[in-house]
């Protein structure tokens, strides 16, 4: 009787997780973390340089656009990670107005002016922190709760 | 220049704007685009002083203008991470504590 009590309730239990299913996100992620902050600090140093010609700087702007391109895969295949992947598609998409888009004026124009360096970098830089403010909110592993009951029974 | 004129125009012709094309728009929506141009202001005000000193050609100013709106997009996406997250911890402590109940009443831990 208790058992079949136990039953139900655990049954209750897996519904009401299944129907918070949309409410998953992914965990805490250390390296899409180190890695974002990477990201930004190489893009700022880089950015600075765009009062001097594109193909100056063409395997350095290269080297990012291929960093860029990994760390979209890697958000793009990890599960419940859909806001962190759109969030770094508006980044690296050329056709939008922030760093892909930024690279992509700076290979049209050969150069861009300081005043206009400096606000675009604002800019990027306020991207970057959306998405390294975002990442640090995420709950910690699920690992670690399970961890934690094991160890208790 | 009068900045605050500039941006009063701004304002009403966006209105215009999503009254005249999108008159089924949310309410929800139209208060974003308010939040928008709010959280905007400050840089507006700062590019349109760099346009008319010939710091920012006017190309500049359109690609930064549309860089507030993608970047609006960024953290709209964030605000709605954040919202997703803060309801998970409320599932969380609700499964921990059915967990926990069950365990001290049927194991008596």
């Amino acid at each position: 009787m208790k058992n079949n009590k136990f039953f139900l309730i655990l049954l209750g239990i897996t519904a009401f997780m299944s129907a918070c299913s949309t409410l998953r996100t992914a965990p805490y992620d250390q390296y899409s973390f180190q890695k974002t902050i990477e990201l930004k600090i190489d893009a700022g140093q880089l950015m600075e340089k765009a009062e001097t010609p594109y193909q100056e700087n063409s395997i350095e702007i290269n080297n990012l656009k291929n960093e860029i391109a990994k760390i979209v895969e890697y958000e793009k295949f990890k599960p419940n990670n859909e806001i962190t992947y759109k969030m770094w598609l508006l980044l690296a998409n050329e056709d939008k107005n922030l760093l892909a888009g930024f690279l992509k004026r700076w290979e049209e124009k050969e150069t861009l002016s300081p005043f206009f360096i400096t606000e675009t970098k604002g800019q990027i830089t306020e991207a970057f922190d959306l998405l390294l403010t975002y990442e640090a909110k995420k709950e910690p592993a699920a690992k670690n709760s399970l961890l934690e009951l094991i160890s208790k029974n | 220049m009068d900045f605050e004129k500039i941006f009063k125009e701004l304002r009403s012709s966006l209105t215009v704007l999503f009254n005249d094309k999108y008159n089924d728009f949310s309410k929800e929506s139209k208060k974003d685009i308010d939040r928008f141009l709010n959280a905007s202001k400050e840089k507006l005000e700062r590019w349109t002083l760099l346009l008319a000193e010939g710091k920012l050609t006017l190309q500049d100013f359109e690609w930064l203008v549309e860089s507030q709106k993608d970047l609006f997009e960024m953290k709209a996406l964030q605000a709605a991470g954040i919202s997703k997250i803060s309801l998970g911890h409320f599932k969380n402590n609700i499964v921990s504590t059915i967990i926990n109940t069950i365990q001290a009443i049927i194991f008596k831990v």
